[in-house]
């Protein structure tokens, strides 16, 4: 994303931050990539890593390198389903975006093969959907 | 490449009971879409949850999203050659489920990646502040503040509005405004999620505070319980700076800003704001009486304003959307969403967020799912140790501050701890008052004295030494304790005795008058023993005593010896035709 961060530059002896305009919100606001293309989402909280999202994270992300995936690893906040962590939501072009609940590290590697390389939604995992 | 599927259908099973059923229901789809053609063009999934209850197995096509709720095997094939096929609308078991969440101050919570400025931004972050900086003067940030009719949401409840404009009346050299993160409540964690999934949204509402009540400088006391919040919250502050958005001159507009993290040890009365702020100056977490109120002597005696992380974390929505969108959510007295923990016997323990006017019963069954293993609902705890018991009969009751308030309990900071028909009553209000009565300071003898004395007694009753008279007792004890306390917690601590003794005074006098413990819990109150007419002489129960104190065989039957049984309830699980009595 933006190389430069806007603002830190030395003048003179000092170092002055310059301000951050309006103009630049929006121009981070129009770069982002916000949910286009293909990601995974892993639900990175307490109460996700007390249930081992960041093994499921470090496994997704390892996945995606060894087999050459271009998917995006995020990370993310509670998304609220406490029972079912860790959380992890999937979304490929072209399928229903959704939220896989209870993925450990075996799981993380089904949703490779089958959602992502299978195009298929997994059973008895899903938690939730979103629309469209 | 391989081709994903033109259509989905989601089935799920929105019932506890038959694991099987769904299952058939799969089989019975895949199978007929294997007759009829269609198996390349559709996948039929299971799924765990969609967030209905209680309506039998649902099925939900995709990407038309559409719903059948009750769907039987009798409904499969036409479900695919009319619903599908012809894209007709099947009215008799068509549904449309409601979302009864509404995400405000969770907006960004489990959607962006809270390490990321550049992810706040883009979901309109900071937009607010530099609105509120370029086209607000402090009076008008007070003034829409009192439109939204935003109320702490720490557990007072007091308008924040009100609050930044004492704030802002008085004139000092330095003013300080306060981010409470301190989150004491057992059972609660909302606040460290919006703080670990949201920081920036909570340090914007800082800022935004900050502007209307002339306040240069924050802190965010957090829990040192919390390293995850503390070190997003540092983080973002890192990121915030790096930015010009924490600082000086920020926009350049001439507002001056700035924050800091400090750390809460873990003592629950350090949540309560005199304490907090004497915890903050490095003295002991204390609380002192009020007046003068922090407003005008607060920090190093500074006119200091503080604020809940959920207060906060709603204020730049209220400036993008206005208060007037703020406040047309909620009921008459409460506006905006309430997020609370949903814990307890619930079968989906959650985060939950909801409009304030929802009902207790709403928000068990709809967005929790219901009772785990299908109990039976005794109440709700709200207000964690200040709180309060509910019964079921008042679950239609809409939650808002003034409601759960007239009964008895209170709306506090968002814990929600459901019961079912196994806890008791008293074993609850006796672990409640023994939290406060750990977390005492001990500064003020009505709350040292009294709440000791209160547990003494419940720890009576549930023992089988109780006596009726203590009743009174505790009414007495409970009616010092909150009009003679100095803080908050003292004050508060008996209220789950006191909403307990109103709403199940029955279960007292079964404890006092009866020995007896009617949901078997207080485990002094019973014996297990073995019913002879049920038994079957399985010896069931035998092999799985594990201290060997069931003799007999399986032609005598069984007995259960009482003076040497520790009443672990093994027997009592694991007997499949009810023959252990307690
Ligand atoms: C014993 C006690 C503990 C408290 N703990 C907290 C807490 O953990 N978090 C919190 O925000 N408020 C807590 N409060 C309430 C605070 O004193 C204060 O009212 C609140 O932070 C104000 O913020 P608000 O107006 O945004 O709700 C506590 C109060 C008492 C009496
Ligand atoms: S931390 Fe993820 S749902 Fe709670």
């Amino acid at each position: 994303m933006t190389s430069v961060l806007p603002g830190s530059a030395a003048v003179g002896e000092e170092l002055v931050m310059a301000k951050i305009t309006k103009e630049q919100l929006d121009g981070i606001k129009a770069q982002s990539v916000g949910d286009s293309g293909n990601w995974v989402r892993v639900g990175m909280s307490t109460c996700g890593i007390a249930a081992g999202a960041d093994k499921t994270f470090e496994k997704l992300t390892a996945q995606m390198k060894e087999r050459e995936l271009e998917v995006r690893v995020e990370r993310c906040g509670c998304a609220g389903k406490c029972f079912a962590e860790p959380l992890v939501e999937v979304a490929v072009e072209g399928m229903p975006v959704v939220i896989y609940g209870r993925v450990d590290e075996n799981v993380a590697v089904e949703i490779v093969d089958k959602h992502i390389l299978g195009k298929k939604l997994l059973n008895d995992h899903i938690y939730s959907v979103k629309a469209g | 490449m391989v081709k994903a599927f033109k259509k989905y259908v989601l089935l799920t099973d929105t019932e506890q009971g038959d694991p099987e059923r769904i299952k058939k229901i799969h089989d019975l789809f895949l199978a007929v879409l294997r007759v009829i053609g269609g198996d390349e063009e559709i996948q039929v999934v299971r799924t765990s949850d969609v967030g209905i209850y209680g309506r039998g197995v649902v099925a939900q096509i995709l990407p038309d999203n559409i719903f059948y709720a009750g769907v039987q095997e009798e409904h499969v094939r036409q479900i695919i050659e009319e619903g599908i096929f012809q894209q007709k609308k099947l009215e008799a078991i068509a549904f449309e489920p409601k979302d009864k969440q509404l995400r405000i101050v969770l907006r960004n919570c489990g959607v962006i990646d809270p390490e990321r400025i550049e992810d706040y931004i883009a979901q309109d972050g900071y937009f607010a502040i530099h609105k509120v900086l370029t086209q607000f003067t402090p009076e008008q940030v007070v003034n829409e503040m009192k439109i939204s009719g935003l109320r702490g949401r720490g557990g007072g409840g007091f308008p924040t509005w009100m609050k930044w404009n004492i704030a802002r009346g008085v004139t000092a050299d330095q003013k300080y405004i306060i981010c409470n993160g301190d989150e004491g409540d057992p059972g609660a964690y909302m606040d460290r999620s919006v703080l670990e999934g949201d920081p920036h949204s909570v340090i914007e509402g800082l800022m935004i505070g900050g502007y209307a009540m002339g306040a240069t400088k924050g802190f965010l006391y957090i829990r040192a319980e919390y390293p995850l919040a503390v070190e997003r919250v540092q983080k973002a502050i890192i990121q915030a700076r790096e930015r010009g958005l924490l600082g000086e001159n920020i926009f350049g507009t001439g507002f001056n800003f700035d924050c800091e993290i400090r750390l809460g040890a873990g003592a629950f009365v350090c949540g309560e704001e005199t304490a907090l702020i004497a915890s903050i100056e490095g003295r002991r977490g204390y609380p002192s009486p009020r007046p003068p109120y922090p407003a005008i002597k607060g920090l190093w005696g500074k006119p200091t304003v503080i604020n809940n992380v959920e207060t906060l974390a709603n204020i730049p929505v209220i400036f993008l959307k206005g208060g007037a969108w703020f406040a047309s959510i909620g009921t008459e007295t409460a506006k905006g969403t309430k997020v609370f923990a949903l814990t307890g016997k619930v079968k989906n323990s959650s985060l939950i967020e909801v409009p304030m006017g929802i009902s207790l019963r709403e928000i068990v069954f709809e967005v929790g799912g219901g009772i785990l293993n299908n109990k039976k609902i005794k109440a709700i705890q709200t207000g964690g140790p200040s709180g309060g018991v509910i019964p079921e009969h008042y679950f239609d009751t809409p939650v808002d501050y003034d409601q759960l308030q007239k009964l008895g309990s209170i709306m506090g900071s968002g814990g929600m701890i459901v019961m079912d028909e196994t806890d008791c009553i008293v074993d609850i209000a006796k672990f409640y008052l023994g939290f406060c009565v750990d977390e005492s300071c001990g500064k003020c003898a009505p709350c040292r004295i009294g709440g000791t004395q209160l547990l003494h007694i419940l720890t009576e009753i549930s023992e089988g030494r109780g006596k009726i008279e203590d009743v009174e007792k505790l009414k007495r004890i409970s009616f010092a304790m909150q009009k003679a306390s100095l803080c908050g917690l003292g004050q508060t601590a008996s209220n789950p005795v006191a909403s307990s003794l109103k709403y199940f005074y029955e279960e007292y006098k079964a404890h006092i008058l009866e020995n007896r413990c009617p949901s078997g819990k207080c485990s002094r109150l019973f014996r297990y023993r073995v019913v002879e007419d049920k038994c079957k002489r399985c010896s069931l129960c035998q092999r799985n005593c594990p201290v060997n104190v069931i003799s007999g065989d399986r032609e005598k039957g069984f007995v259960i010896d009482a003076a040497k049984c520790v009443k672990c309830g093994k027997c009592f699980e694991v007997c499949k035709f009810g023959a252990i009595a307690r």
